[in-house]
């Protein structure tokens, strides 16, 4: 028998409380181990459809579509659950990073799952080897540069290791170096991934399958080098055909 | 806003000092900001006392002078100004003076607890003496998120400012107050996000 997807989102709709509509429908389903691109312009709904990954959007889960998690059904009563599958990494790295020391943030996650003592500590030291920042863990966050906040941001979710991590907008105001490292960062994880970016060029390397939303819809959902070929659907939802593609053999 | 002024300066000296178990410099401090404030005026040998005390961990300490003075320069006026109005009362300048000193000495030791100890390591010796956790959480956002907000509004700040074509103070409180409004919003909305990542990462 094969193993449910990883993630499956059925007919979801979102509504702001302003009576704006986020997420006007949405379906798709995610296998486990793929790692698939989230595409759209600013306000198309891809953070709003993040956020429903782990439950922490709607407030009345299950009331407008469904989403199941490694087949479980995200509900109130099973939010922990889903929350230890779903790893969330957030665009603003010091939204996430609230504790005083790296350690003290990373050890978070483990702590509220319940774990205590040299387990913690040990969660704590490898996440921080994988994002290769191992001696970072007396260091306050905000002395901190964007990039390292950004792996420390991810050694946090990586201590609760989870099976399938989210990420908004992973690269964004990142340098080429820090966008370089956390590219290959990215590429050495082997969970499921959802990336939700702007960097074309991520999604490329990264991803094998693209999700395009505008405006709450999916407008496009498939290979990764076949979608982003289609410079008329790319103009048509404020994307652009990336630079990597006009390259047969990039240099 | 001058941010580094909040900076502590910890880290990069390794004196006895710095070394002094954090339990021990807490316990001390408040020894020390207890027994000034308690003791009925003009408590002279205890006030030399504690100068001397606190004189003796500066030179230890190894902490710039001017440093110092800064930090006790900024602070002062919160506690001397409730008071200020004494000072030109020919009768009650000795009692202004009692204050200053005792003002001083009081800031002086919350400076030299403050940057001689990491923040973490007070927060862990208020959670070792049971204070509750709810204060314990309180303490540690806002010392986290002060640096962030005041870089906030840093950033706007410098926004107006680039924008800022002629110096009206007419014009410039209502700006001012637009800023700290928007301030405000930031910061709540930036608690909901907070709020919201803890919650992605089990909070129960």
């Amino acid at each position: 028998m094969n193993p449910p997807p990883a993630i499956e989102v059925q007919n979801l709709r979102y509504r702001y409380h302003d009576g704006t509509e986020a997420l006007g429908g949405v379906s798709f389903r995610i296998e486990p181990g793929e790692c698939v691109g989230l595409l759209g312009p600013n306000g198309s709904g891809k953070s709003t459809l993040l956020l429903h990954l782990n439950g922490i959007l709607p407030d009345e889960p299950g009331a407008n579509g469904t989403v199941r998690v490694n087949g479980a059904l995200l509900s109130r009563a099973n939010l922990e659950a889903i929350r230890r599958q779903v790893g969330l990494v957030f665009q603003d790295p010091d939204d996430q990073l609230f504790c005083p020391t790296v350690a003290e943030d990373v050890a978070f996650g483990p702590q509220q799952l319940g774990l205590v003592g040299s387990e913690v500590k040990h969660r704590v030291q490898r996440a921080l080897v994988q994002v290769g920042l191992p001696d970072f863990d007396q260091r306050t966050p905000h002395h901190l540069s964007h990039g390292e906040k950004r792996r420390v941001c991810l050694a946090g979710v990586l201590a609760c290791e989870p099976s399938i991590l989210v990420f908004d907008e992973p690269t964004s105001d990142l340098d080429p170096r820090g966008r370089r490292e956390f590219k290959a960062l990215l590429r050495q994880i082997p969970a499921t991934k959802v990336i939700a970016t702007h960097d074309l060029e991520l999604v490329v390397e990264l991803c094998r399958r693209v999700i395009v939303l505008d405006r709450g819809v999916i407008v496009a959902d498939g290979l990764t080098r076949v979608v982003l070929d289609d410079e008329p659907l790319m103009l048509a939802h404020g994307l652009e055909k990336p630079h990597i593609l006009f390259h047969r053999h990039p240099h | 806003m001058k941010l580094h002024l909040l900076e502590p300066h910890h880290g990069r000296l390794n004196t006895v000092i710095q070394r002094t178990p954090a339990e021990l410099k807490l316990g001390g401090g408040l020894v020390i900001i207890t027994l000034t404030v308690m003791l009925p005026a003009p408590a002279t040998v205890w006030l030399w006392c504690a100068t001397a005390i606190l004189g003796l961990v500066v030179l230890l300490s190894r902490l710039p002078l001017l440093f110092l003075l800064q930090r006790l320069l900024l602070l002062a006026p919160f506690v001397l100004g409730v008071t200020l109005v004494n000072a030109f009362q020919p009768a009650y300048r000795a009692h202004w003076c009692w204050l200053v000193a005792r003002s001083v000495l009081c800031l002086l030791t919350v400076l030299l607890v403050s940057n001689t100890t990491p923040f973490s390591e007070v927060l862990r010796v208020l959670r070792r003496v049971r204070v509750p956790t709810l204060l314990i959480t309180t303490l540690a956002l806002m010392h986290r998120y002060l640096f962030v907000l005041v870089e906030e509004a840093e950033r706007m700040r410098r926004a107006r400012a680039g924008r800022t074509f002629t110096a009206r103070r007419r014009w410039q409180w209502p700006v001012l107050a637009g800023v700290a409004g928007q301030l405000f919003i930031r910061a709540s909305e930036r608690a909901e996000r907070i709020y919201a990542a803890m919650c992605a990462r089990g909070l129960k």
